[in-house]
């Protein structure tokens, strides 16, 4: 976030965040690592309780992915079922499918970053600067609410909606212009799913967004406006860079979730658009590993995409801290 | 300046009354308004199109339903049928309490763990904060799955008791990511000279950062809140005792009625027995009062993201 | 020989040579897992079992004659046996249990439930079944979609409760070969005539008992086990027949019905012909084009005896050719070919669709009520069976018995377990009879009253009574009157008796076959390409080529293991 500089004096409020704080430290004397550990126990007393539930309730169910190394059989239990070493990885790389799916994961992840990822913001971005604080009011508490649609229910109105039999189609099939299967096409899938997840999810992602929004101080706005600036520049220069930071944090996590693009959602739509379409990481996991008891090859997948999500966060967090922005973290 | 930075900040400039312009805001033009005039208008359309007719069908006469043929657009007949059912079931009240039990406490578990740790992780420089919160990160990836879970939960004497609904899920890392930039971009200037004046992380966090959050806490209360709320699953796994439900499982099982998960493959309509098949219009009575009491909430927690408060500032 | 009966009953299930052969090869198979990688675990479980063993740990099957039904079950000449019909109930039920089943036990039960969850405490009908069983029965319902997902885990951590329903389709997620190592083999109390002290679980036929059979242990009580269990057939609205002049006799062959897609589709109007007729696995279509359809049926044999999968079959493939033709043209409603099957009833009681097919749960005057409510004059019929072509005669295949089972906790001591069979035989007692009653609606007065000599349950009554203690163990399912449409009960039962004369046993029939793990997931793709074809995404050749990878994948290696299983213990059939 950067302060006001064209055009007008240095603000007396502060710059937060990315400035280094050169003042306050001095940058040749390192602290022993000893005297840091009293400086910050407070802080990291703080952590404690979050890390020792997740390490509890996390950590040590995630021990239990050595079924990937193993033939397991859930009444033998974990430390006595055979160990196969990597050869339930062997088949899961050779598997055709399993590419398949990763492949499809991929490319929906990659349409949804474009189509969807602005959305939020824009949404956001657009309600704020509606003056009429009931209107604003009125679209908020009602934007959100998709969100808790299950997924089968989402599918259904999209299904009333867009069907074949649906209201859509009637009508075009009244007038005599022809049916658009849109909702049993495999080629437009990625792009259903995305519609989909922008109806359900961009309502209420906006909240993250109003949040940011809010955390601007007003007083920037009032100072910019006094010196000449237009609202476009108004948008450029305060409210983007305001944002900036949750949007690149969002940014990051979602690259980082780049492999979690849906299950229960592609489940439900799998017969109607082929297994081709929408046969996905997670869903893979699900017909390949846990409905049929082979809960080793699923935890293999699972190990396979948890690592590859681990190396995308950190390739993104890295990418971030290019552009100047702390992202998850700062180095 | 001559007060100490440990009192809480000036008050926030007055609000302003609805559809005032503030001064320095230039008029709009035409093809702005209409241009969010009609974003806003389909917005608000393709959303509450759907949401008409699920609370139209909840309310609707199983003969309404049949002419539709699905989700009803047009009223025919109106009943509160329905809802009759749904609130008849005993279950509903008790359910109801222990919903608004596990909400509150898990909330105020979940916030004070949250609170506490994305504040821990803030300060820049801060010992081994980037270690624990890659610790934190990592499990956002990988999941031991249900067995697991399974297994150290009841091993930990949980199956059967309530608190199985809350600790397990009773961290988010991703609110604690949030929370925590949130925090890391309070003002630094407050924070440093209140160090100079000798304050502990204590003070700082109870007189500076929180009061200054307000906007993020109430984000991630709601997102705690509503997660709680909703939660299904756990129930599922670990309390086989119909008394001890919560909402959410209640009123799901009115959607069920010989009716299978698409992808589930499996089919047990003749073994329904005496149930009836349920109507759309109490699915759609259930999806209505999953809807309540988040209405009810939300404009709670929007108060403090509203544009026009202030969060916090540092007069010359 | 199991199942002897000395005098002469009217039910007539009781002959020999039938019941010998529903019982004849029941078993539990588990090879040696064909592990190709070391560390191979070994033989983990089961073992094998001889069909002179199998025949001696089946129950007897002693009938009850006090209870006579309005139309008497039809026996067919392969095995299948129609549901008994009853038209109201008998006026004045007979006590089948003379003393109190329990002694103040209290135990945990869990049950699937699709529907409702009744209330857990100040449950009328709970309590009075509890009260008629002089124990308490703890019961805790569970929502049936999602039964699944909790099975792992209360088996991994021995979280059993005392007594547990499991149904069969998923008994492969458990591994339940190894699974029933957790419960009590019941051999020692009902295996043969010892099954005598409980005349009510004597009443249920020996066959309906055999897929509760495990390595050669009896651990399973059959729930709802009927003779006449079918994947379902093809059901049309007969009051849109008779407005449009269409004779449903006159369908014979399968272009026959095919051609009826032209008649019955107007889509101007919303009404299209047909819903999913292949289904979902469960593969309707395959009574019609000869290929193997039961739910666990998979495989048969062609002309020199070899063993040929179903997806190997030339019908399997004029099934697909067929449906997909049907989809091109126009004739499935769009939500059918987007698979949502949550609609389809709903589809077919709005008359958005005329031919559907479904279970054969689906007949019933639940339904009829429902279809009335959507359409006045609504009418649901099932076709006669059909062959391809119209030439030879037409087959359905069985079902198992029962489709699923309760099973003992083995922490359970003996006092325990018998006080648990005796209530088992109060749950048991058959349709006509008193505790029937209270099993099945509880309290008279309370919760249900007699309307035309049908229990109706009343306000109280359908917000208690749910189908609870009925997973825990079941008489045999007869045909009865619902919703007061009694035209419906005698449809269906007509229906039933003329097709257990066609109804035959697909290969492996009620043998608990336990597959290799390895070869689990390798027909799944061959699933997904089914669907593709049927719905006309993909052409027929690419289902060929999902076969030939299946094959290669293990399909050729599952094809030695059920050699080597009927060469061991015979194919079910006999």
């Amino acid at each position: 976030m950067t302060a006001i500089t064209e055009g007008g004096a240095p603000r007396a409020e502060e710059v937060p965040a990315t400035a280094p704080r050169a003042q306050a430290i001095p940058k040749r004397r390192r602290l022993s690592l000893w005297t840091q550990l009293k400086r910050d126990r407070t802080l990291l007393l703080m952590t404690v309780p979050a890390v020792v539930l997740l390490i509890v309730f996390n950590y040590i169910p995630i021990l239990g992915n050595v079924t990937a190394f193993q033939f397991y059989d859930i009444y033998v239990g974990f430390l006595h079922s055979p160990w196969v070493g990597l050869s339930n990885f062997h088949n899961l790389l050779g598997d055709r499918i399993f590419w398949h799916a990763f492949e499809n994961t991929l490319v929906i992840s990659a349409v949804q970053l474009i189509l969807y990822f602005p959305i939020p913001i824009t949404l956001a971005l657009v309600l704020n600067s509606v003056m009429n604080t009931r209107i604003r009011s009125f679209v908020q508490s009602v934007v959100y609410l998709p969100h808790f649609f299950s997924w089968v229910l989402v599918v259904t109105i999209f299904q009333q909606m867009l069907g074949g039999a649906g209201l859509l189609n009637t009508l075009l099939r009244r007038n005599g212009l022809g049916t658009w299967a849109v909702m049993t096409d495999p080629g437009a899938f990625k792009f259903l799913v995305t519609a989909q997840a922008v109806w359900k999810e961009a309502g209420w992602g906006i909240i993250v967004f109003l949040a940011a929004l809010a955390a601007i101080d007003q007083a920037l706005y009032e100072a910019a406006a006094a010196d000449g600036a237009g609202r476009w520049r108004r948008l450029w220069h305060i409210t983007l860079p305001g944002m900036r930071g949750v949007i690149v944090l969002m940014l990051v996590l979602r690259l980082g979730n780049a492999l979690t693009v849906g299950f229960e959602q592609m489940l439900i739509q799998r017969q109607a658009v082929g297994r081709d379409a929408s046969e996905v990481l997670d869903t893979f996991t699900y017909y390949y590993g846990v409905i049929n008891n082979n809960f080793s090859y699923g935890a293999a997948a699972g190990l396979f995409k948890g690592v590859l999500s681990l190396i995308l966060i950190l390739a993104a967090n890295k990418m971030a801290h290019a552009f100047g922005e702390d992202g998850l973290y700062r180095k | 300046m001559t007060t100490s930075i440990l009192t809480p900040a000036p008050a926030p400039t007055r609000r302003r009354r609805p559809t005032e312009r503030p001064p320095w805001e230039e008029k709009p033009t035409v093809v702005g308004q209409a241009g969010k005039g009609v974003t806003l208008i389909v917005v608000l359309l393709v959303v509450l199109v759907p949401l008409y007719s699920i609370v139209l069908t909840s309310l609707s006469t199983q003969a309404s339903v049949n002419i539709a043929g699905g989700l009803v657009l047009v009223p025919h007949g109106i009943t509160t049928a329905a809802y009759q059912q749904i609130f008849s079931n005993q279950l509903i009240i008790h359910s109801l309490l222990v919903s608004f039990a596990i909400t509150a406490v898990g909330t105020a578990v979940s916030m004070v763990v949250t609170v506490l740790c994305a504040y821990g992780l803030s300060r820049k420089g801060s010992f081994g904060h980037r270690t624990i919160l890659m610790i934190l990160v990592v499990t956002m990836f990988f999941s031991g799955g249900i067995i697991p879970t399974f297994l150290l939960v009841s091993n930990l004497h949980g199956y059967g008791q309530y608190w199985s609904m809350i600790l397990p899920s009773a961290v988010s890392v991703f609110n604690i990511v949030v929370m925590r930039a949130f925090f890391a971009n309070t003002a630094q200037e407050l924070i440093e000279a209140a160090r100079v004046d000798g304050a502990g992380d204590w003070r700082i966090l109870r007189s500076i950062v929180l009061p200054t959050s307000r906007a993020v806490l109430a984000v991630v209360t709601l997102f705690y809140a509503v997660g709680y709320w909703n939660s299904f699953f756990n129930a599922l796994l670990y309390l086989p005792d119909n008394g001890m439900w919560p909402l959410q499982m209640i009123i799901y099982t009115y959607t069920l009625q010989g009716n299978t998960l698409p992808g589930t493959g499996t089919t047990a309509g003749q073994y329904v027995g005496n149930q009836h098949l349920a109507p759309l219009s109490i699915q759609m009575a259930v999806v209505t009062l999953t809807l309540i009491p988040i209405i009810i909430a939300y404009p709670f927690a929007q108060r403090h993201f509203a544009k026009g408060m202030l969060t916090g500032a540092i007069k010359g | 020989m199991s199942s002897e009966s000395a005098q002469p009953v009217p039910h007539a299930v009781s002959r020999r040579g039938l019941l010998t052969g529903a019982a004849a090869i029941a078993g539990a198979v588990a090879a040696a897992p064909l592990l190709a990688a070391c560390g191979s675990s070994g033989s983990k479980g089961p073992g094998t079992t001889s069909t002179g063993d199998l025949n001696k740990i089946l129950p007897n099957y002693i009938p009850n004659t006090s209870v006579k039904p309005d139309v008497a079950s039809v026996i067919g000449p392969h095995g299948g046996i129609s549901d008994p019909l009853f038209l109201s109930y008998p006026s004045s039920p007979v006590k089948t249990v003379s003393k109190v089943p329990g002694s103040g036990g209290n135990y945990t039960t869990i049950t699937p439930l699709w529907g409702s969850i009744p209330p857990s405490s100040g449950n009328a009908y709970y309590d009075a079944v509890n009260k008629a069983l002089g124990a308490t029965l703890k019961m805790q319902p569970s929502d049936g979609n999602n039964y699944d997902k909790i099975l792992p885990g209360l088996f991994a951590a021995s979280k059993l409760p005392d007594w547990i329903q499991v149904p069969g389709w998923w008994d492969s997620v458990l591994n339940f070969g190894e699974a029933v190592n957790k419960f009590v083999d019941l051999s020692p109390y009902l295996a043969g005539d010892k099954v005598k002290d409980y005349p009510n679980l004597a009443n249920i036929p020996s066959g309906a008992w055999a897929a509760g059979v495990w390595n050669g242990k009896l651990y399973g009580l059959p729930v709802y086990p009927s003779g006449a269990v079918f994947p379902g057939t093809f059901f049309y609205r007969k009051d849109i027949f008779d407005r449009l002049g269409i004779n449903a006799d006159s369908i014979k062959t399968a272009d026959d019905l095919a051609a009826l897609g032209k008649e019955l589709t107007n889509a101007n109007a919303g009404q299209w012909a047909f819903d999913d007729l292949y289904g979902n696995a469960a593969g309707y279509l395959g009574q019609i084009f000869g290929f193997p359809h039961a739910n666990a049926s998979k495989w048969t044999t062609d002309s020199s005896g070899k063993l040929v999968h179903r997806y190997e079959t030339e019908g399997i493939i004029d099934a697909l050719n067929w449906e997909a033709k049907l989809v091109k043209a126009g004739y499935v409603h769009p939500d059918a070919v987007a698979a949502n099957t949550q609609n389809g009833k709903q589809r077919f009681w709005s008359g958005k669709v005329c031919i559907v097919a479904d279970g054969t749960g689906a007949w019933d005057g639940s339904d009829a009520k429902s279809g009335t409510a959507a359409s006045p004059s609504y009418n649901r019929q099932a076709f006669k069976l059909i062959t391809k072509d119209g030439s030879g005669t037409p087959t359905i295949e069985l079902g198992n018995a029962a489709g699923m089972f309760a099973y003992l906790n083995g922490n359970l001591k003996e006092n325990q377990v018998k006080e648990l069979l005796s209530i088992a035989n109060y749950l048991a007692a058959p349709y006509g009879s008193a505790e029937w009653l209270t099993v099945n609606f509880g309290a008279e007065g309370t919760d249900y009253a007699m309307q035309s000599g049908n229990p109706v349950l009343n306000d109280k009554g359908t917000k208690e009574v749910a189908t609870t203690f009925q997973f825990l163990v079941t008489p045999v399912t007869p045909t009865t009157v619902k919703e007061g449409f009694t035209q419906v009960a005698k449809d269906y039962a007509a229906w039933q008796g003329e097709t257990v004369k066609y109804a035959v046993k697909p290969m492996f029939y009620g043998m608990n076959v336990t597959e290799p793990a390895q070869y689990s997931s390798i027909g799944q793709p061959v699933e997904d390409t089914i669907t593709d074809v049927k719905l006309g995404r993909k052409p027929i050749s690419a289902l060929q080529d999902a076969v030939k990878t299946w094959q290669s994948q293990g399909g050729n290696a599952l094809r030695n293991f059920y050699e080597d299983v009927r060469q061991k213990y015979g194919d079910g059939r006999s």
